[in-house]
């Protein structure tokens, strides 16, 4: 197994506090996605406010203006919308549908996990051979499946991804767990009749918050990448909601007249990506956390 | 071992049977159907539709046609592509061999580059080139697949003009060099990701092996530096490889559907999204269970390499 | 722009003029000199098309493109020709009153096959096989695509090899025009085995132009040239028809030469103005038989009130949807009904865009504005949702332009877009939705019967039998389409069909924009490519293909 904090420090969720923020901070990448992702953030949330423009705007006329054309900065779409506001505002949904959906995946693969670590047994054959069956699922087909037969909205396309990418964390804490509740102050509280849910939740899930929060920060990664994909393909978020990966869809068909319709939003969902995988490295190193690959 | 065996074969078993009913109550539970795209054939009505439905057996309860289609998957018979009537197993086949020589290419030109860049990344480890591999390593990892393919077409096809923006080959041309040139661009940008992720496994598998008392021992024996590299370190890194290849095995299917898509590769990728907007039951059903398979297969094969590569674990 | 170089579709086909050399629609080569030893047919056309043809049984149920492949392999017993007419295929007479092959009730049939007439398999063509393929639509158990028509026939009489008859139970004008979509199969392709599974599904056997050759699943089909047509044959020996799934690629493979013909959705409306200037391709607009229509269902309450709907269409800015969105190529039009088709009413009202004349009509029939600007009558929101099949850019884009012009008016449009396979299920079917933006092809061919969208016995919503999806029922209606079906000569069924037009254009259970033109090119030696609006398929003619 892996680190386990130091018992004598183990105070509550004392991994936020000391050498591991300062070693977070050292880790450059890291830092460089964190100010990325805060400045994505800010920008897609506050950036619609000065823009001249609103994302739902037409303007016929204006169709097809490349970048830099006036006060369009990064052009207009086919119906003359401005692409800047559109990005801003596809960017709060695909950042929330990716967010929502790691809170929501991280949740369901916590629980999993603890419950399938700490009573181990029959309990965690059963919970382990379901996390198999869905990892068995290429989770791309699964994923399409449902969006093909189910109403997409960016709830459903959230739920759908959530569904599809929570068992590397029960894994992950699954094995957390097996190895925590073994240990002496597990036993202990066992001893003194604490109830299970107290154990788990008090004594159990802060010592494995670390590994989590890793693996929450790659699922981010992750999730927007998935929505980018399901939406690319038709089947995800539908306009006129905008969104990174819808963008994309409509762009392919004007690639060669049109090519910023492609680039534009292509950049921002790897640049959103690549920074919360940058975040997720520098929290693995800062954390010491098991390898999540 | 034969305990094992038989373990992990029922495991698989229960895995698929989940997996099957999962995908064919999300099919049949949605609303609309496979006879919808006729909906619009002049003078079509309802009713029409709903005696083929009847014909077809696809207004019998769910259950009924679950039990029905799984006794014959069982038996061998995987039911008919509703598009063209020809059996499932022979469509799947016959875009098997597609999607395998991409993937192939694309596995082959990782591997290569990958085993490269880890060993190298791990052999200068900390050195300019190892934190640019990491870094390129993660950049690729985040880049959609879908998005670098177009980038791709939009450079070298559209603008430079020197490769086809699709297709597996020319009609009329299927020479060797056609169906090279047609390769070259999709299983460039599948390979990327796949780089990316063997990179940095290689690279940790090197490390390990590098602190292993075998290579002091070389080491200190004086054997020439490409010696140790090439038949020690390399060799032994590879090794827990298998296991990543194993996992690796199911997205054979799952892997290319971006890439086939956006290069309208006619391999199981695209085929699984023609049959969604078909409604192809019976196919994606077909594929479903395909990849299920593999999964099963893909971890058991994972495992045992575990084992062979690490005696220490024992199978059981 | 709007003007189509196709809307005069009347000059004749060649089998129109069988047993005469005849100049192609080009005006350029000879082919196919009757009477001397035809010509060995030779080399290949590639046809691309972006969806994949699947079904070669053409009576199971199938969609249009696989009516391309039906065309070359099969013939019907009388084809229709660009100009509506009928020209024989496999009868030496189209029947009609006049030369005694239809009785004067219209209820007794006689059809005489040509001699001579051979399956791809050397098997001749007999009166038997005719009256299994007759009988064939009618089987309970064959899944067939259409029964309409065949339905009436009641008993039919082979009265020898070349020769039988058929009586129905009620005269039915359209089904000269069925007929005429209706391919002749060979019975004994079907002995001993159930029709739905055929090995004959998977490799068709016809008396057509073109025999089948072989087919890589999702990828192209191959036809060659049946030597012993007994027409004039093909003079290009092999037909490829590939698949290319997206239209941009079809679109470069075009461009780059590695297709020769783009066929069935042709070339998207943004690429027209750089595919007219390419080097050694033709490209052109064909007027095909769909008319996009903003359908309404007027089940819904809002929808339901004829003020709402007239508004909707004054607010519609049809003038910049077309020349922006849709590059200025389809024709306007105030109709179901093609502007090509002989019974097309060209004195309908036209359409005007009055956002302000809209908003006082809305006034007057009590939709005043609410709080949100949103206008409202009883406690009614003037809101609905529009739907569409999803990943249609384009009318995703119109639905968007649309959406902000109403809203303009007070009127609130929701888009709520489906994946086909929901969208044209039940939701279109059993009319749930409330407005639908659908291209819808009205007619069989060139008859002007629409009784299946129009009359009140065909809402399926209400439990009949139809594609009246708008639930429009009006008495007048239905008298006139069941006049209009029993009437046989097209003189007098003229006024009827005009009058049907002008109730519908009147009542609107659909907004009519336009009628589609799609973009088709082609290699500049390709010739004889012939547009039919009267079939559903561009590439129904492949036989009269030639190179130059």
């Amino acid at each position: 197994m892996t680190a386990i904090p130091d018992p004598a420090t183990r105070t509550r969720f004392a991994i936020f506090r000391g050498p591991r923020v300062r070693k977070f901070m050292r880790h450059r990448l890291a830092m460089i996605g964190l100010l990325t992702i805060i400045f994505l953030t800010l920008a897609c949330f506050f950036g619609p406010y000065l823009l001249p423009y609103d994302e739902l705007y037409i303007d016929l006329r204006a169709r097809f203006s490349p970048p830099l054309t006036g006060s369009h900065i990064l052009g207009t779409d086919p119906l003359g919308r401005d692409i800047a506001a559109r990005l801003f505002s596809a960017g709060q949904i695909s950042l929330t549908v990716g967010f929502t959906a790691m809170v929501l995946s991280t949740l369901i693969g916590t629980v999993i996990g603890v419950v399938a670590g700490y009573f181990g047994g029959w309990s965690r054959i059963g919970l382990m051979r379901i996390v198999d069956a869905f990892l068995s699922f290429p989770s791309i087909f699964l994923m399409l499946t449902l969006a093909a037969f189910l109403k997409p909205s960016p709830t459903m396309i959230t739920l759908i991804i959530a569904v599809t990418s929570w068992m590397e964390v029960a894994r992950i804490v699954e094995a957390e767990v097996r190895g925590q509740s073994s240990r002496d102050f597990t036993a202990a509280a066992r001893m003194v009749g604490a109830p299970h849910w107290w154990i788990m939740g008090r004594e159990i899930l802060p010592n494995v918050i670390g590994p989590i929060i890793v693996a929450a920060t790659l699922t981010v990664a992750r999730a927007i990448l998935l929505e980018a994909y399901i939406s690319f393909l038709g089947y995800g978020i539908q306009p006129p909601l905008p969104s990174w990966g819808n963008m994309l869809n409509n762009a392919q068909q004007y690639l060669d007249s049109a090519p910023w319709l492609a680039i534009v939003p292509g950049v921002a969902i790897t640049l959103a990506v690549t920074s919360f995988n940058f975040i997720g490295d520098g929290l693995r190193d800062a954390l010491d956390a098991r390898s999540v690959q | 071992m034969i305990r094992f065996l038989t373990h992990r074969t029922l495991q698989g078993i229960v895995l698929i049977l989940i997996v099957s009913m999962i995908g064919f109550t999300v099919i049949n539970l949605a609303p609309g159907g496979p006879l919808s795209q006729y909906a619009m054939t002049p003078g079509m009505s309802q009713q029409d539709l709903d005696r083929i439905a009847h014909q077809m057996g696809l207004d019998r309860p769910i259950p009924v046609q679950y039990l029905d289609w799984l006794v014959n998957m069982v038996s061998g018979d995987w039911g008919k592509s509703y598009r063209d009537q020809s059996p499932v197993l022979d469509v799947v086949w016959r875009h098997m061999w597609a999607t395998l020589l991409l993937m192939g290419t694309s596995t082959a030109i990782a591997v290569a580059l990958g085993t490269l860049i880890g060993v190298l990344g791990a052999l200068k480890r900390y050195s300019v080139f190892d934190y640019m591999a990491t870094v390129g390593a993660m950049i690729a990892l985040s880049i959609p697949t879908f998005w670098f393919g177009l980038v791709a077409i939009f450079f070298f096809s559209l603008e430079l003009g020197w490769l086809p923006a699709g297709n597996m080959y020319t009609v009329g041309d299927q020479s060797f060099s056609d169906y090279a040139i047609h390769l070259i661009m999709p299983s460039i940008v599948l390979a990327l990701v796949n780089v990316a992720i063997w990179s940095r496994y290689m690279r940790a598998s090197t490390l390990d092996v590098m602190d292993q008392d075998y290579v002091r021992t070389a080491r200190a024996k004086g054997l020439p530096r490409w010696r140790i590299v090439s038949a020690h370190i390399v060799r032994n890194a590879l090794i827990p490889m298998i296991t990543l290849a194993g996992l690796q095995l199911p997205t054979i299917i799952g892997g290319a559907l971006v890439t086939e898509t956006v290069f309208t590769w006619p391999g199981l990728g695209r085929l699984f999204i023609d049959s969604l907007g078909y409604n192809d039951y019976p196919v994606i059903m077909g594929l479903l269970m395909f990849s299920a398979i593999l999964t099963v297969i893909g971890n058991f094969l994972a495992d045992i390499g575990v084992a062979l590569a690490d005696p220490r674990i024992r199978l059981g | 722009m709007t003007n189509t170089p196709f809307k005069d579709l009347t000059h004749p086909s060649r089998r129109g003029f069988l047993g005469m050399t005849m100049l192609t629609a080009a005006g350029l080569g000879l082919s196919g000199l009757p009477g001397a030893a035809r010509a060995q047919a030779t080399g290949q056309v590639i046809v691309g098309i972006s969806q994949e043809p699947t079904v070669f049984n053409p009576h199971l149920l199938h969609i249009e493109v696989d009516e391309g492949i039906h065309w070359a392999i099969f013939d019907p017993l009388f084809s229709v020709e660009p100009d509506g007419s009928f020209a024989p295929r496999l009868v030496t007479e189209v029947p009609s009153i006049e030369n005694g092959g239809i009785s004067e009730d219209g209820t007794e049939w006689k059809i005489t096959l040509k001699e001579g007439v051979t399956w791809h398999d050397g098997t001749p063509l007999t009166a038997e096989d005719v009256k299994f393929t007759l009988e064939l639509q009618k089987d309970p158990d064959f899944r067939a695509a259409r029964r309409t028509g065949h339905e009436l026939i009641e008993e039919i009489t082979v009265v020898s090899d070349t020769e039988l008859t058929w009586k129905m139970s009620s005269a039915f004008a359209p089904y000269m025009a069925i007929l005429s979509w209706t391919f002749i199969v060979p019975k004994h392709a079907f002995d001993g085995v159930d029709p739905n599974e055929a090995p004959f599904n998977q490799s068709p056997i016809g008396t057509g132009p073109y025999k089948w050759d072989s087919r890589a699943p999702g990828d192209n089909i191959q036809l060659v040239a049946y030597p012993d047509y007994h027409g004039d044959g093909a003079s290009i020996e092999r037909i490829v028809v590939k698949y290319v799934p997206d239209l941009t690629v079809l679109y470069t493979q075009f461009k780059t030469g590695d297709i020769d013909v783009i066929a069935l959705q042709g070339i998207s409306p943004d690429h027209y103005a750089e595919a007219s200037t390419l080097e050694g391709k033709t490209v052109q607009l064909v007027p095909v038989g769909t008319v996009e229509t903003l359908s309404l269902n007027l089940g819904n309450p809002v929808l339901a009130d004829k003020a709402v709907r007239e508004a909707l269409y004054l607010g519609v800015d049809k003038t910049t949807i077309l020349e922006a969105l849709y590059y200025g190529l389809p024709t306007p039009t105030e109709t179901y009904m093609p502007q090509q088709s002989f019974y097309y009413n060209p004195d309908l009202p036209g359409h005007v865009y009055d956002p302000e004349a809209g908003k006082a009509l809305l006034d007057e029939a009590g939709w005043v504005p609410g709080g949100d600007g949103i206008r409202e009558k009883d406690g009614q929101r003037l809101s609905f949702i529009c739907s569409t099949t999803a990943g249609n850019h384009v009318r995703e884009q119109m639905q968007q332009f649309l959406q902000q012009s109403w809203k303009e008016m007070g009127i609130e449009m929701e888009i709520s877009n489906l994946p086909p396979a929901v969208m044209w299920a039940d939701h279109w079917m059993q009319s749930q939705f409330d407005m639908a933006v659908a291209g819808i092809i009205f007619l069989t061919g060139p008859d002007p019967d629409t009784t299946n969208y129009m009359s009140t016995d065909s809402i399926n919503a209400q439990g009949g039998a139809g594609q009246n999806t708008f639930q429009v029922s009006i008495p007048e209606l239905d008298e006139l389409l069941k006049k209009g079906a029993t009437t046989v000569s097209p003189e007098a069924r003229k006024p009827i069909y005009a009058e049907i037009q002008s109730m519908i254009r009147e009542e609107l259970p659909f907004l009519p924009l336009f009628q589609r033109n799609e973009v088709r090119g082609h290699l500049e030696g390709l010739q004889g490519y012939e547009p039919n609006i009267n079939v559903r398929i561009t590439f129904w003619n492949m036989q009269d293909w030639s190179w130059a």
